[in-house]
C-alpha cells in the first residue's frame, strides 16, 4: 500500500485525506491546531453563527411586525451566550471531522510540518519530534491573514478576522481596514450587535470583486446600520497608545478612535516554515504552482486550496482536495472553476456565480442583463425582506448563461440553482419553461432569466 | 392575396429539396394541376403539380438552388398582384400550405417505422455546446466530449473550432500551393452538392461511420449457369418477351440464401436487431446524377421470372425518373452490380441499416483445374459486405457460400 501524507487539516487537506484513503491509500495527515483549518475554526462556520446569532437580534427586535408581542425593551445580547452558541457548534463540527479521519482509518498527527526532503517530513508536536516517511504528499497548509506593514497584527488592538470573533465583550467601536468579504461581514455582524463600525476602504466601493449596484444595496443598508464607510480611502497610520487611526480620502485626513482595528485586507499562502525550498517545489508569493491536476512539478507532491493561491474560498479548496487526492489515486481529473459560487454573509446577503456584469461586459462587449427586484417576489413580502434584487447576465450570440449576481434575502442558498445553471453551461431558451415552485424567492431568479430575453411576467 | 407555393415534404426524412427545372416562368399562366416545376430530393426527380389556378408571379428559388421543406419557393395569383408585405410566413400558415401543397404529392409511409429509421446514438452535450457547434458548422459526433461521462462541453467545442480552423487554414495553405503550381494550367469547376449528391454524400458517410463493416470475396464458377441462362433466355424471349439475364439469376439467389440465413436479412437501430420475415431486395441502379436503389418488395414471393421482371421495369422507371420515393424505401438487403464495367471484387458500402448488400462483379474466363485437368470456366467475383455488429464472420461467409452453391448448382434454385 502507498503511504499519501497530507499537510495541513483544513477544507482541503481533510478532504483530501479522507478520499485517498477511500481510494486505498495509507494516509497519514499533520496539522499544527485544530482539524478543519481556518474555515471550522476562524473562517466560515464561527463566523456564520455570530450573523445568526445578530440576525435573530434584529428579527426578535421588529418581531412585533409580524403581529407577535413582545416586550421589545426588555430583549437584549448575552455576549457569553452568542461565543457559547458559536464554540458549541465550532467543537461538534471539528468532532465530527475527528470521526470521519478514524472511520477512514487516517492517522492525524498534531505537530508543525516540515520537510526534510521530497520523501520525508519531519513533525514538531508538543515536546516530541517525528519523522513521516511518504510515497506521495498533498500540501494543504492554508493562509494566513495579511498584515499591515507599518502595524502587524499585535492581538489586543490590532487584530485579524481569528481574533475579531472572540473578543471579550461586544466593544463599543470597531474600525475595520478592507471593504471586502471578511470586513463587510463583520461590519454587517457588530454593527448589529450594536458596535459603532467604520470601515475605510481603498477602491471606490464595498466589495471591489462584485458589481457596483451590487455593492450599493450592501453599502445602503450597513448606513442604515450606523456604519460610517469610507471608500476612496487610504490608512494612513494607527497608533495603538491612543487607540487612534489616522486615514485620508480627497477630503483630507480623519482621525477615528476604536477599542479596535480589524484588519481585513486579504490572506496570503503559507508558503514559509514548511522546508518548501529544500525539495525544490516552485512556488512563489502567490503560492505553490501548480497544474491542472493540482500538481507541482515534483509529480508526486500536490498541492491545494488557499496554498497555491487563486480562490481562496472552502469549497474550491474541497474541489481541489478532491482532484488532487483523486490524481494522486490515479484518476485522470482535472480542476474545473467555471462555475465557482461566491457567497458573502452580509445583511443583505450577495452571492453570484460565474461573471459579473463588469467582467462579462470587458469579455463580450454587448450583452443582455435581466433584473427582477425582491421588492416584486410575494415570498419576500411575507419574509419582509424587499431590498435587493437578482441579476442575470447572458451572452448575447447564443444566450449562453454567463452570471448570476443576487442581493438580498437567502442569496447565499439561492444561488445554488445559479450554480447549476453555469455548471450545466446553460441556455435561455433552456431555461425558459422551467418551473419555478410558488411562492418561494426563487421565483425572482426565474423571473430576472426571462427578462433577459424580455419575457418576464411580474415586472 | 398572392399565394405562397412551398416546397413539398415528401416524405418523412426531407431535409432539403432543389427545383431542378421550372416548366413555367414568371407571368406565365397556370392552371390547377398543372405541372410548374420538377423537384428533386431523396434520390427522386418528382413534377410538382400546382396546387392553385393562377399566374406565376415571382421565382424565389431558383433552379439548383436546395431548401428546406415548407420554403416558399414561387407566388401564385392575379397577373395585377403585387407580391411583398407577405413575404414572411407565419408558422401557422406555412402548416397549412405544406399540407395544401401535399396534396398535389403522395403522401409516402416509410416501411421502416421511424423509430427505427435514425441510426444515430444520443450525444451528451450541454445546451451552450450544442448551440456553438452547431453554428460553426461541427459534427457533434466527431467531437471529443471531456465533460462528466463524456459530456461535450463548451471548452471542447471551443477547441474543436479551433482545430478546424487550423486545418482549415493548413488545407487552404495546400490549395494555394497547388494553384501557384497550376497557375492557368488547370481549371476548377466547383458544383455545389446538392439535391441527390447531397443525399448520397451524407448517406454514404453515415454508413461508414455509424455501422462495422467489413467485405467477405468468394468466386463463384457460373459455367453451368451461364449455360443455363443462354438456354432459359432463349425460351424466357419467346414466351414472356423478357431477357433473362444473369443478374436476375444472382437475385433470385440471394433471395433464396436470405431465408436461409435470417440473420442477413435485418437492420441494426438502436441497439437492436432488426429481423425480417420478408425480404424487401434493393437493386442499385446507376443514373449519370447518382446512384438510386429501387426496391423490389416481398422478393420472397416472386419467381425468377417475376424479379426479372420488376428489376427491368423498376431499373426502366429510374432512368426516366419516374420513381415514387415509396419505390426506394425499406429494403431489407442490397445487391449492387460494377460487372457491366469490367471490376471484379470491390467494396460496396452498406445501405444503413440494413446489414448485408452484395457486390457483384464481371464475369471472366478462367482457367482452373478440375482434379489434374486445367478448364476454361466462367467465373463470377462476389463482395460481400457486413455489419459485424450484427454478425460474425463465420455465419457471414456460409451466407456467401450458399449464395455460391446456389450459382454454382443453378437446378438448386428451382427446387
Amino acid at each position: 500500500m502507498t503511504a499519501l501524507t497530507v499537510i495541513g487539516g483544513g477544507p482541503a487537506g481533510y478532504v483530501a485525506a479522507i478520499i485517498a484513503a477511500q481510494r486505498g491509500k495509507q494516509v497519514t495527515l499533520i496539522e499544527q491546531k485544530d482539524l478543519g483549518g481556518i474555515c471550522l475554526n476562524e473562517g466560515c462556520m464561527p463566523t456564520k453563527s455570530l450573523l445568526e446569532s445578530a440576525e435573530m437580534f434584529e428579527k426578535v427586535k421588529h418581531v412585533e411586525q409580524f403581529g407577535i408581542q413582545i416586550p421589545v425593551n426588555e430583549i437584549g445580547i448575552s455576549w457569553s451566550g452568542v461565543q457559547g452558541y458559536k464554540n458549541g457548534i465550532v467543537k461538534k463540527l471539528v468532532q465530527g471531522i475527528g470521526y470521519l479521519m478514524k472511520k477512514n482509518k487516517i492517522k492525524v498527527i498534531k505537530g508543525k510540518a516540515s520537510f526534510l526532503d521530497a520523501h520525508r517530513i519531519q513533525v514538531d508536536g508538543a515536546g516530541k519530534q517525528e519523522m513521516v516517511e511518504a510515497d506521495q504528499v498533498i500540501i494543504a497548509s492554508g493562509s494566513g491573514p495579511v498584515s499591515l506593514p507599518f502595524a502587524p497584527f499585535d492581538g489586543e488592538w490590532v487584530i485579524h478576522s481569528g481574533q475579531v470573533m472572540s473578543l471579550p465583550s461586544i466593544p463599543s467601536s470597531l474600525l475595520i481596514v478592507g471593504g471586502g468579504v471578511i470586513g463587510c461581514e463583520f461590519a454587517s455582524i457588530y454593527s448589529r450587535m450594536g458596535t459603532k463600525v467604520t470601515m475605510v476602504e481603498m477602491a471606490d466601493q464595498l466589495l471591489p470583486g462584485e458589481d457596483a449596484d451590487m455593492a450599493a444595496v450592501l453599502h445602503k443598508e450597513l448606513e442604515k446600520a450606523n456604519v460610517q464607510i469610507y471608500t476612496s480611502t487610504s490608512l494612513k497610520n494607527l497608533n495603538a497608545k491612543e487607540k487612534k487611526a489616522v486615514f485620508e480620502n480627497k477630503d483630507g485626513l480623519h482621525e477615528q478612535r476604536a477599542d479596535y482595528v480589524l484588519v481585513s485586507i486579504g490572506r496570503k499562502p503559507r508558503i514559509t516554515e514548511i522546508g518548501l525550498e529544500k525539495i525544490g517545489v516552485l512556488f512563489s508569493k502567490q503560492g505553490i504552482q501548480v497544474n491542472e491536476h493540482m500538481q507541482t512539478n515534483i509529480p508526486h507532491i500536490y498541492a491545494c486550496g488557499d496554498i497555491v493561491g487563486g480562490i481562496q474560498l472552502a469549497h474550491v479548496a474541497f474541489h481541489e482536495g478532491t482532484i488532487a487526492a483523486s490524481h494522486a489515486c490515479g484518476q485522470d481529473v482535472k480542476v474545473n472553476y467555471r462555475a465557482v459560487p461566491r457567497c458573502i454573509y452580509t445583511s443583505p446577503e450577495i452571492a453570484g456565480v460565474g461573471m459579473t456584469e463588469k467582467q462579462a461586459r470587458e469579455h463580450y462587449g454587448d450583452i443582455r442583463v435581466g433584473e427582477f427586484p425582491f421588492a416584486a417576489n410575494g415570498k419576500a413580502l411575507i419574509l419582509n425582506e424587499q431590498i435587493g434584487k437578482v441579476k442575470v447576465i447572458v451572452e448575447p450570440q447564443f444566450n449562453e448563461i454567463i452570471g448570476i449576481s443576487i442581493v438580498g434575502p437567502r442569496a447565499t442558498e439561492l444561488i445554488g440553482q445559479g450554480t447549476v445553471m453555469l455548471h450545466a453551461e446553460m441556455t435561455v431558451d433552456v431555461m425558459e419553461n422551467f418551473i419555478a415552485a410558488h411562492p418561494t424567492l426563487s421565483e425572482a431568479i426565474h423571473e430576472a432569466l426571462l427578462s433577459t430575453v424580455g419575457h418576464a411576467v411580474h415586472s | 392575396m398572392a399565394t405562397e407555393v412551398v416546397m413539398p415534404k415528401l416524405g418523412l426524412s426531407m431535409k432539403e429539396g432543389t427545383v431542378s427545372v421550372w416548366n413555367k416562368r414568371v407571368g406565365d399562366f397556370v392552371s390547377k394541376g398543372e405541372i410548374i416545376a420538377n423537384i428533386n430530393s431523396e434520390k427522386i426527380e418528382m413534377e410538382y403539380e400546382s396546387p392553385i389556378e393562377g399566374t406565376l408571379l415571382e421565382i424565389i428559388v431558383p433552379e439548383g438552388q436546395g431548401v428546406s421543406p415548407g420554403t416558399v419557393i414561387c407566388y401564385l395569383g392575379n397577373p395585377d398582384e403585387k407580391v411583398g408585405g407577405n413575404a414572411k410566413t407565419s408558422p401557422n400558415l406555412l402548416a397549412q400550405k405544406e399540407e395544401a401543397a401535399a396534396v398535389s404529392v403522395v403522401e409516402v409511409e416509410p416501411v421502416i417505422p421511424s423509430n427505427i429509421q435514425s441510426n444515430k446514438r444520443e450525444i451528451k452535450i450541454s445546451p451552450i455546446a450544442r448551440k456553438m457547434a452547431e453554428a460553426a458548422g461541427l459534427d457533434t459526433e466527431m467531437i471529443q466530449g471531456t465533460g462528466p461521462q463524456g459530456r461535450i462541453t463548451k471548452e471542447d467545442v471551443e477547441q474543436a473550432i479551433a482545430g478546424q480552423s487550423s486545418s482549415e487554414s493548413s488545407s487552404k495553405l495546400e490549395e494555394e500551393m497547388k494553384q501557384r503550381v497550376n497557375q492557368d494550367v488547370e481549371q476548377v469547376d466547383r458544383i455545389p452538392v446538392s439535391g441527390i449528391r447531397k443525399v448520397i454524400a451524407s448517406r454514404m458517410q453515415d454508413s461508414l461511420r455509424h455501422s462495422a463493416q467489413l467485405t467477405l470475396t468468394m468466386k463463384a464458377d457460373v459455367t453451368d449457369l451461364v449455360v443455363l441462362q443462354k438456354q432459359m433466355s432463349e425460351v424466357a424471349q419467346k414466351q414472356y418477351e423478357v431477357k433473362l439475364t444473369l443478374t436476375d439469376f444472382v437475385a433470385r439467389a440471394v433471395v433464396l440464401s436470405l431465408q436461409k440465413h435470417k440473420s442477413m436479412n435485418s437492420a441494426y437501430v438502436e441497439d437492436q436487431i432488426h429481423v425480417f420475415g420478408h425480404v424487401h431486395l434493393g437493386m442499385a441502379v446507376a443514373l449519370d446524377k447518382g446512384l438510386v436503389v429501387p426496391v423490389i418488395r416481398h422478393a420472397q414471393n416472386c419467381s425468377l421470372m417475376d424479379l426479372s421482371n420488376k428489376i427491368k421495369l423498376l431499373a426502366g422507371r429510374a432512368r426516366q425518373g419516374q420513381l415514387g420515393s415509396e419505390e426506394m424505401q425499406g429494403s431489407t438487403f442490397t445487391i449492387t452490380n460494377l460487372g457491366a464495367y469490367g471490376i471484379e471484387h470491390f467494396t460496396p458500402v452498406l445501405n444503413l441499416p440494413e446489414t448485408g448488400i452484395l457486390g457483384v462483379g464481371t464475369v471472366q474466363d478462367t482457367p482452373v483445374y478440375k482434379g489434374e485437368e486445367l478448364q476454361k470456366r466462367s467465373i463470377l467475383p462476389l463482395s460481400l459486405t457486413f455489419d459485424h455488429r450484427v454478425l460474425d464472420g463465420a455465419p457471414a461467409a456460409e451466407f456467401l457460400r450458399t449464395i455460391k452453391q446456389h450459382l454454382e448448382e443453378p437446378f438448386s434454385m428451382f427446387l
